[in-house]
């Protein structure tokens, strides 16, 4: 059995005492962030400028942008090749965060009472109570700031941990067995297809670091994702010179995945659970992808019992393995275990040939099959990429077509407060995205409008202006009071106009 | 140019309606491809159309209102709006707007008219003028040096870090966190940068020009939110100074409505040009837009120090001095226009090629590989087909 436990804590002497606890307990190595800046120091990555630049208030550079995505690449890939080899614990200030979308990955936060962490940083940095109390203060601000940075989420939000540990009621020995007889659990254990997915992300971070040590790639910005089907790497227009660079720097891995190099500004994140090629859907993606220079990411996505997204039941994120999907619909009575010879291996429901398609129309950004609830694709989702759209298509495909209609509404309002990109349902994409008779219709009866209301204005000026201009407190009351009424209305028809336009040039 | 009301109102023409509209247009397309408001523009602009300074300010902040509204809406939808620092900043602000209308109004009073128009404005025109000439210089020659940087391929650098340092040692409490900025910034620089924010939007009609810098480069906000944020904070600050300015009687609905006409096309074109134009092109032209658009100001200014008397110069050249202001406002904005339009245009008719060449792609047998050229840099990338 293999598990990977990450601690996560602020300054805690006992966090340390636990991280050691539980690997003498479970025989395994232990890491901890001093070893990663390290390894990261001896690789060359600014580690110190880095940190510096992250706490201070002023905007990243770009250099600087390009090595934290460096740093970023170089800790997961050294992690997941030490957590493949036989597990391991791991202590750091943002443990829980490292192995982003890795089901069996114990993920811990220790906190302690204020006054332990006090006395605890007045002993280590010899200094009074008032002191150690702002340094306190400084430190766990910087860790926000350093983690917001690095991952683009809050290191306190409680639904990125799967255990809390009071460390001020609990002796440091104590909660590594309560951690060490809790890895023993089958959610914890490393399956077929959570191996697979540390070996994608392996694979990524490992690509993203041999493109940041190449010389001709160091300075650009790209995003790496690997999947079953390959490599996708995607770049932005002005580095369109490395098309052809990107294959040739990431040739070592070619025999283990096929290497795809995408332009794009932008991605679109698209949710469903069949793809198919020859749908509308698929062309309206396509269509506004090409539009918008993006890279189309597909998210195949199974809600396990279909009647809730936010539905109570263990996730998974599974990937392909050559173009066979695992379709483990049984975990709750096997408490999260995946036994390859278990499972009935059935098609992919479309998801390599849209890929595919999609590589051959140059706007590939990746793919890759999620079990579970909203909440698994909001965890899987690398908060780092910009979305410009989320689309969810259909989901449930089993259920009925109002049933599934309410399904797709439930996980677009799931997903609205917690993706900061418009979530917008395959079916309304032609009407908010694309142009349409409707749109025609609707551009005709504003502009409409917008003409009366220019017909009105300019054929009774000498009265607008009289009424612009009154003397008497009741008509500048009026006057202003209509021109706040007035402005948002001709604002937003007209707006509406030029937006119809746009859609119509296809240039909005 | 005749106007009615006294001084107030210009009498429209079809001409004169078409050269606002045009500005509207060129305002929104610089708006667009700056990512502030084409205030800059616009208002000298209407200014040389015979429109007083102050009408001009309070047509175009309202419809800034309009604009904003807009736009905060889309940006809000991306989540680039951090509504909390918004309101921190919306309170100061309408302060800043309060003082701005204020002196601008007392302005126009003692420089000859009665408030509604039977006098002229030369006070509050040079006021506007010397504000403008005074702001945008500073942000014109930042731009050009950031540019000018960035070609000596010192481009990472970054952003001066000196306000920003000095500002994190200063220990200047109470401090509020923004969750959606990511910041915790004092309540005094807030109420700072709020009230010079809305005083600029009040006096020139370009409280981007700071509000955003500020928020940037002082609170250390992304980029994203903090032209969001000041959308959202625009949307206020121009309903507010709209209210304030048609309480006075200073706001021509009529330029408004035709100054949309253009912008909001605009707006859309000059985004699209940030795409498909480089980071330095984009700060030289811009910089140099707004630099040629204080020249063209400062050339006016003459013109407003003889009607006030503090000069001596025959009236007879003061057609001279704004035709002159007028022809180097639109030389510049319309050659700024026309390079982003051209490069706009290119973009589009590759981009369309592309996607001609793409259908051909999905139509083609799955033996061959088809090259598909990237647009901007010339690019070949291949795609194979299986």
């Amino acid at each position: 059995m293999t598990q990977v436990i990450c601690i996560s804590s602020g300054i805690s002497s006992k966090a340390r005492r636990l991280a050691e606890s539980v690997a003498e307990k479970l025989g395994y190595p232990r890491h901890s962030r001093e070893e990663l800046l390290e390894a990261a120091i001896a690789e060359g990555i600014q580690v110190s400028k880095l940190e510096t630049a992250t706490i201070k208030p002023h905007i990243f550079n770009e250099r600087l942008g390009l090595e934290r995505e460096y740093y970023r690449a170089f800790i997961t890939d050294y992690l997941c090749k030490r957590a493949l080899e036989g597990g391991m614990v791991y202590h750091g200030r943002s443990a829980h965060l490292l192995f982003p979308g890795i089901m069996h990955v114990l993920k811990v936060r220790v906190v302690e009472d204020e006054s332990t962490q006090i006395n605890d940083v007045m002993q280590q940095i010899r200094v009074d109570r008032t002191k150690a109390q702002k340094y306190l203060l400084e430190v766990e601000s910087d860790r926000e700031r350093w983690v917001r940075s690095l991952y683009g989420v809050s290191w306190q939000d409680a639904a990125y941990y799967d255990v809390v540990l009071n460390l001020g009621h609990i002796s440091p020995e104590n909660a590594a067995a309560v951690l060490a007889n809790m890895a023993q659990l089958p959610d914890f254990q490393m399956t077929p297809s959570s191996k697979r997915a540390m070996e994608n992300l392996m694979l990524g971070s490992k690509a993203r670091v041999m493109l940041a040590r190449d010389e001709r790639t160091f300075r650009a910005n790209v995003k790496v994702r690997a999947d079953s089907n390959g490599i996708t790497v995607t770049y932005l227009p002005q580095d369109a010179g490395l098309a052809d660079v990107i294959p040739e720097v990431l040739e070592p891995l070619e025999g283990e995945r096929e290497i795809r190099a995408t332009m794009a500004t932008t991605n679109i994140l698209w949710i469903q659970e069949v793809f198919d090629t020859a749908s509308e859907a698929f062309h309206q993606v396509v269509e506004i992808a090409t539009k918008w220079n993006a890279a189309v990411e597909l998210l195949q996505f199974f809600s396990e019992n279909g009647e809730e997204p936010e539905a109570d039941f263990e996730g998974q994120e599974q990937t392909l393995n050559d173009g066979s999907l695992q379709a483990s619909f049984s975990r709750e009575c096997i408490g999260g275990i995946e036994d390859e010879d278990t499972q009935t291996v059935c098609d992919d429901k479309g998801l390599r040939a849209t890929q595919e398609t999609l590589a051959r129309l140059g706007r590939s950004g990746g793919g890759r099959t999620i079990f579970g609830t909203g909440e698994q694709i909001v965890k899987s989702i690398d908060r780092t990429v910009p979305y410009s759209l989320v689309v969810v298509g259909n989901i449930c495909v089993s259920k009925g077509h109002a049933a599934r209609l309410r399904m797709v509404r439930q996980l677009q309002s799931y997903l609205s407060g917690r993706i900061k990109a418009p979530i917008v349902s395959a079916e309304d994409l032609k009407t908010q995205y694309l142009f349409s008779k409707r749109d025609i219709l609707r551009m005709i009866g504003y502009l409409g409008l917008v003409a009366l209301i220019f017909v009105l204005v300019f054929t009774h000026q000498t009265w607008v202006l009289k009424f612009l201009s009154g003397t008497e407190w009741t008509s500048k009351v009026l006057a202003a009071g209509v021109v706040f009424l007035f402005i948002p209305v001709i604002a937003y028809l007209y707006s509406n106009v030029t937006r119809s336009l746009m859609k119509l040039i296809r240039m909005e | 140019m005749h106007t009615v009301f006294g001084d107030m109102f210009i009498s429209l023409s079809l001409s004169s309606a078409l050269q606002v509209s045009i500005l509207g247009f060129i305002g929104g397309v610089l708006s667009g491809f700056i990512g502030s408001g084409g205030a800059f523009f616009m208002t000298p602009g209407m200014m040389n159309l015979g429109v007083p300074g102050v009408v001009a300010v309070g047509s175009n902040i309202t419809h800034k209102f309009g604009k904003a509204m807009v736009g905060a809406k889309k940006h809000g939808e991306l989540g680039n709006v951090d509504k909390r620092l918004g309101i921190f900043l919306i309170l100061t602000s309408f302060i800043g707007i309060r003082i701005a209308v204020w002196i601008n109004s007392m302005l126009f009073k003692s420089g000859g008219g009665d408030g509604h128009g039977s006098g002229g404005s030369a006070a509050s025109n040079l006021y506007i003028s010397m504000v403008f000439i005074g702001i945008l210089t500073v942000v014109a020659v930042s731009m050009l040096r950031d540019a000018l940087r960035s070609g000596d391929g010192e481009g990472d650098q970054g952003p001066s870090r000196k306000i920003a340092d000095f500002i994190s040692r200063l220990n200047l409490p109470p401090y509020f966190f923004f969750p959606a900025a990511d910041v915790r910034v004092s309540l005094w620089i807030l109420m700072a940068v709020g009230l010079a924010t809305g005083y600029l939007a009040g006096t020139i009609g370009v409280g981007g020009f700071i509000g955003v810098p500020a928020m940037i480069y002082v609170f250390g906000v992304p980029t994203a939110v903090a032209t969001g944020t000041e959308l959202y904070l625009a949307m206020f600050m121009g309903a507010f100074g709209a209210i304030n300015y048609a309480y006075l009687g200073f706001v021509d609905i009529r330029l408004t409505i035709l100054l949309y006409m253009g912008s909001l096309i605009g707006i859309y074109v000059g985004a699209y040009g940030t795409k498909v134009v480089k980071e330095v092109l984009i700060r030289i032209v811009t910089g140099t837009i707004i630099l040629l658009c204080v020249l063209s100001r400062g050339i006016a200014v003459p013109v407003y120090l003889r009607q006030l008397g503090w000069i001596q110069m025959n009236p007879g050249w003061d057609g001279y001095f704004n035709t002159a202001s007028k022809f180097m406002l639109f030389a510049a904005g319309g050659t700024g226009t026309l390079i982003i339009l051209y490069n706009v245009i290119r973009a589009y008719r590759q981009r369309r090629h592309i996607e001609h060449r793409l259908r051909k792609i999905q139509e083609a047998p799955a033996s061959s590989t088809v090259c598909l050229e990237v647009p901007k840099a010339n690019k070949i990338e291949k795609a194979a087909v299986n």
